[in-house]
């Protein structure tokens, strides 16, 4: 019935001002897309630091087409990589997160909190052991023992957003399942599963752009011919006499997937975003 | 204290028009109360009076003064919301000084006020906890105090206890009461729960679907409703309305339902003639039984056949057919023991009872 | 009650191999790590699969902190530590800005709020590699001014050999004291307006005392190396910082946006009826009420900066000495020169500052999930 509102519409002071921050903030906030794509759309000879900013005299198209085929294996591995990770760990994540929120035991909290450490740890001071591990199982190199790294540290996380979903759907619900005799997995496919969808969405979006953009791992546990996107672009830009087209137009199709998840479902992202820093 | 003046109010959210006109005095120190069902617009008009909500037509004035166009922190008015409000992470003597700290009062001022409207409240021993570390009715109380700290010309109240249980709502609305006797704060009060709009009005007023239905003291719109609708909303159990036709027997007016006929007494609603249809309303307590009876005319009595009985206490709930077609409800004093099908003896006040248009719903005196 | 306990183990068979797998790969391994760390393991045959590995207790640390050839890890703590404080106060600061602005419901709220947030979906070596090209000496950020008639800007973004704020790295504990001291003051200062006696038993008299014993020890101390090292905020790293500040105030954006969100529109009312300002309501009453998410903000902004690899490898590679980091130097030591050991001791340093701020935050949040 009530609605807020503002006292007044009139133009104030406090209003330009506002607008003015935000249009400066948005402007700087978009600098660097603007500078991505339009150095990407320059012949390499048009490429020249004091007129980067300016737009190229034309488009020049095939920037895109050579990154692509300089990236294509990378390419092919980061997809491989992201949805054999993200199904893996958003499943796991899934059952635990219904554990956790809705079986309870003397100590799973604890347990809980063990999980949710493993989230916050730099890194690098798993590498060396795991860089041991993958090559006693001969996994080193290629992207099996990157997928496995990647769901295991993903696990965390995607029990997590599930646990805190889950706790949501009214234990009454479990309850009567279980009387009408429902064990544990029935209660799981007939009752939360189904309820899941959003929770799938969420976790599985968040993996994916995890997975995509991760970098360190990418770089000390594959060997060049399995590198992901992430190692392949900062191969491609790192070299010293670069021409700045190739990098922005890789970088460009690198950001694009994650980048239209997070467009067209946004939604789905923020929640995912919240969900590693709000509790319950 | 200062006297509220609503003029002419409309409220539109678009094209929408959700209050239409609203004409309201409230007199200094009087403690009014907005009732009606959900939607009506009770508490839109509450927060135009706020200013929480900008008027789309007519004039609000507090004092002397217009107020459209005034901030709600310039009005000098102090408001209680249904879920309190209370600043969760301040404690209690800071939720209940912080109005004054934007004041920029003196430390000196801003803690005698507090520690007197703790004192008033009881709410001493509480002052250094956190909202979320009191009772239900101690917050309320909180969000009384953090009121009363201002002095403000107006109390605005917004359903205040409806999320507090049915014995503590008891108990604050007579601490409301007592509350408004002593500080006599001019007091808004809106509620849907017509007891509490009985029980603490000066007068109420009865709104539905954004337009007042009628303004008066807690008995006048019992006993007087202007039209149905009022009839039907204040009082509990509802005013049993009956239609009928208006019979001239040997020059007697009678309102008759079928084999039922409740006579009219002289001097009332002179335009009900021989013919007129009509709608009778009567009130649930109005009906006697037992000793009762005798005190009323012989002609004011009948019999009836009990269909349920509840016994609530100190007096009964009846269901009772009369004539053998006639549905009623009764609410009499004592416990009445009657069994299902029992025919019992009843008497009616009929010079309580109301007539109404049944075309347009209006009473008719 | 048989079928039931038949479920619970059915429930505790299900997280076992999650359990088994964080015990090994977190638990495990950062038990390995630190082992690691106390040995000799790197040079020729650091690669064997069976590597020769003695143990040398805490050489590797008392190196890194004291050894002549580390003054680089030394910077690159520096480095990390000024870069974590600029990245928490650029970081909360803009984005609890942005959050208050789009929180007034400007027009356009929805597409101003994807702009803001969109970094946070890239890759850090995407955006990495442009803010790389965006601050070319000659190009990029430092041209801009000409758009508008004034000179170009000269800074050398992330070459810049210029520090400021320098120490001598001699003085290392004494620096600590200080810092200790002037932590207890102001924590002190916090508490004396609600509880005074406390603030000075536990605070304000411990802080002034260990100031005063940094102050006249100073000569006793003993120092940390044989001769004076500097260090400071490499100013080679503020194009580093304003990337990430680009990436992350998004995200605290989004944080704040959805505190202020949470809040009931009946508190908004009943501050501006108790006569806040639109300023006030955020200074008194929004922002304090959302100290859980500050706290969540912090614990995850000083995580990435802990642990940032991707941006700076992409924005300068990943051996530029101005704006090195340890997690960098942690790389370069063992996939680079191949030192497991002096990497692992790297990778244990950082596990324990990150330790410091997030063990406190867990354990928080455990004792909050067990109380309710």
């Amino acid at each position: 019935m009530s609605k807020p509102t503002t006292t007044t519409s009139r133009i104030t002071i406090g209003t330009i001002s506002m607008y003015g921050a935000l249009f400066f903030l948005a402007l700087f906030f978009l600098m660097p897309a603007y500078m991505a794509i339009v150095t990407a759309l320059k012949p390499p000879a048009e490429i020249n630091l004091s007129t980067a900013w300016e737009l190229p005299s034309k488009f020049h198209w095939s920037s895109f087409s050579d990154a692509l085929s300089l990236l294509k294996s990378n390419i092919v591995s980061s997809v491989i990589l992201t949805v054999c990770a993200t199904t893996l760990s958003t499943v796991l994540g899934s059952l635990n997160g219904y554990v956790f929120s809705k079986w309870k035991f003397k100590g799973s909290e604890f347990i809980f909190t063990l999980f949710l450490f493993g989230m916050f740890i730099p890194y690098q001071v798993i590498l060396i052991p795991l860089f041991q591990t993958l090559r006693a199982m001969n996994l080193y190199g290629g992207l099996p023992g990157l997928i496995l790294a990647h769901v295991v540290y993903g696990l965390p996380i995607t029990t997590l957003i599930f646990r805190n979903f889950y706790s949501q759907i009214p234990t009454a619900l479990i309850e009567s399942a279980r009387l009408d005799g429902a064990g544990f997995f029935s209660v799981y496919t007939r009752i939360v599963f189904p309820l899941s969808i959003p929770g799938f969405v969420v976790t599985g979006l968040w993996q994916v752009t995890q997975v995509w953009n991760e970098f360190l791992w990418g770089i000390c546990l594959t060997r060049h011919a399995d590198n992901p996107i992430t190692v392949g672009l900062a191969q491609l830009a790192g070299g010293q006499a670069v021409s700045w087209n190739l990098p922005m137009a890789g970088s460009i199709m690198a950001a694009a997937p994650v980048l239209l998840i997070y467009i067209f479902l946004g939604r789905y992202f923020i929640r995912g975003l919240l969900a590693g820093s709000v509790k319950e | 204290m200062a006297n509220v003046e609503i003029k002419k109010v409309v409220k539109k959210y678009g094209p929408v028009e959700v209050i239409h006109g609203v004409d309201l005095s409230v007199h200094e120190n009087e403690f009014i109360v907005l009732v009606g069902p959900s939607g009506c617009g009770k508490s839109t008009l509450l927060r135009m009076v706020a200013g929480l909500e900008t008027l789309s037509g007519g004039e609000i004035s507090i004092g002397d003064r217009v107020v459209n166009n005034v901030s709600p922190k310039d009005r000098n008015v102090a408001m209680v919301f249904q879920n309190y409000a209370l600043y969760p992470h301040m404690t209690v003597r800071e939720n209940m000084g912080f109005s004054l700290k934007m004041r920029k009062k003196s430390k000196e001022e801003q803690n005698e006020r507090v520690m007197e409207a703790a004192r008033i409240l009881e709410l001493e021993p509480y002052l250094e906890r956190k909202p979320s570390e009191l009772s239900g009715g101690q917050r309320q109380r909180v969000a009384m105090g953090r009121a009363m700290v201002r002095k403000p010309d107006v109390f605005l109240f917004d359903e205040p206890l409806s999320n507090l249980d049915a014995q503590l709502r008891t108990q604050m609305r007579m601490e409301l009461r007592k509350m408004h006797m002593r500080l006599k704060t001019t007091t808004i009060y809106v509620t849907h729960d017509q007891i509490e709009a009985m029980t603490l009005a000066d007068r109420i007023v009865i709104l539905k679907d954004g337009y007042i239905q009628q303004v008066g003291t807690p008995i006048e719109v019992f006993e007087k409703p202007n039209n149905v609708f009022v009839a039907k909303f204040i009082g509990n159990p509802p005013m049993n309305i009956l239609e009928g036709v208006c019979n001239v027997i040997d020059g007697k007016r009678f309102v008759v339902i079928g084999k039922t006929r409740f006579p009219i007494q002289d001097g009332v609603a002179a335009e009900i003639v021989d013919g007129s249809p009509v709608l009778a309303g009567i009130r649930p307590d109005s009906i006697k039984m037992g000793q009762n009876v005798e005190r009323l005319p012989k002609d004011w009595w009948c019999h009836g056949e009990v269909v349920v009985s509840e016994i609530l206490g100190a007096h009964s709930l009846l269901e009772i057919i009369i004539d053998g077609e006639n549905d009623l409800l009764a609410e009499v004093e004592g416990r009445i023991v009657a069994h299902p099908g029992e025919t019992v003896r009843i008497g009616f006040e009929f010079d309580r009872m109301v007539l109404f248009d049944p075309e347009t719903k209006m009473a008719l005196y | 009650m048989r079928e039931a306990s038949r479920d619970r183990l059915k429930a505790f068979l299900t997280l076992l191999p999650s359990i088994i797998l964080i015990g090994i790969f977190v638990y495990g391994f950062i038990g390995n790590t630190v082992w690691i760390s106390m040995t000799d393991w790197g040079g020729d045959g650091a690669l064997a699969l069976e590597p020769t590995m003695n143990f040398v207790g805490l050489a590797n640390y008392s190196d890194l902190f004291t050894g002549f050839l580390s003054s680089g890890f030394r910077q690159d703590l520096v480095n990390a530590v000024y870069y974590s404080i600029m990245l928490l106060v650029g970081a909360i600061g803009l984005g609890m800005f942005i959050a208050i602005l789009l929180d007034q419901k400007p027009k356009g709220e929805d597409i101003l709020r994807t702009i803001f947030l969109y970094p946070m979906a890239l890759s850090f070596i995407v955006s990495g590699t442009i803010w790389r090209w965006l601050l070319a000496p000659q190009g990029g950020v430092n041209v801009l001014p000409t758009y508008v008639g004034l000179p170009p800007l000269t800074f050398q973004w992330t070459s810049s050999t210029k520090a400021i704020l320098e120490f001598n790295w001699q003085n290392l504990i004494q620096i600590f004291l200080y810092i200790a001291s002037f932590a207890l003051i102001l924590v002190g200062l916090w508490i004396l307006k609600n509880n005074q006696k406390r603030a000075v038993k536990y605070w304000l008299g411990p802080g002034i005392i260990v100031g005063l014993i940094a102050w006249f020890g100073g000569g006793l101390f003993p120092e940390a190396l044989f001769m004076e090292e500097t260090h400071g905020f490499n100013l080679a790293t503020l194009g580093i910082i304003m990337a990430t500040i680009w990436q992350y105030s998004g995200y605290t954006m989004a944080l704040y946006l959805a505190g202020f969100h949470g809040i009931s529109q009946d508190l908004r009312d009943a501050a501006m009826l108790d006569g806040a300002s639109n300023a006030s309501y955020y200074r008194h009453v929004a922002i304090p009420m959302l100290k859980p998410i500050t706290i969540s903000a912090v614990i995850i902004l000083s995580h990435i900066s802990l642990k940032m690899f991707d941006l700076i490898f992409a924005m300068t590679g990943p051996d530029n000495a101005q704006t090195g980091h340890p997690a960098l130097n942690m790389y370069m030591t063992t996939f680079r020169a191949n030192d497991f050991a002096r990497g692992a001791a790297i990778a244990i340093v950082l596990f324990m500052v990150a330790a410091m701020f997030i063990v406190p935050y867990v354990v928080s949040q455990y004792r909050q999930r067990t109380k309710g």
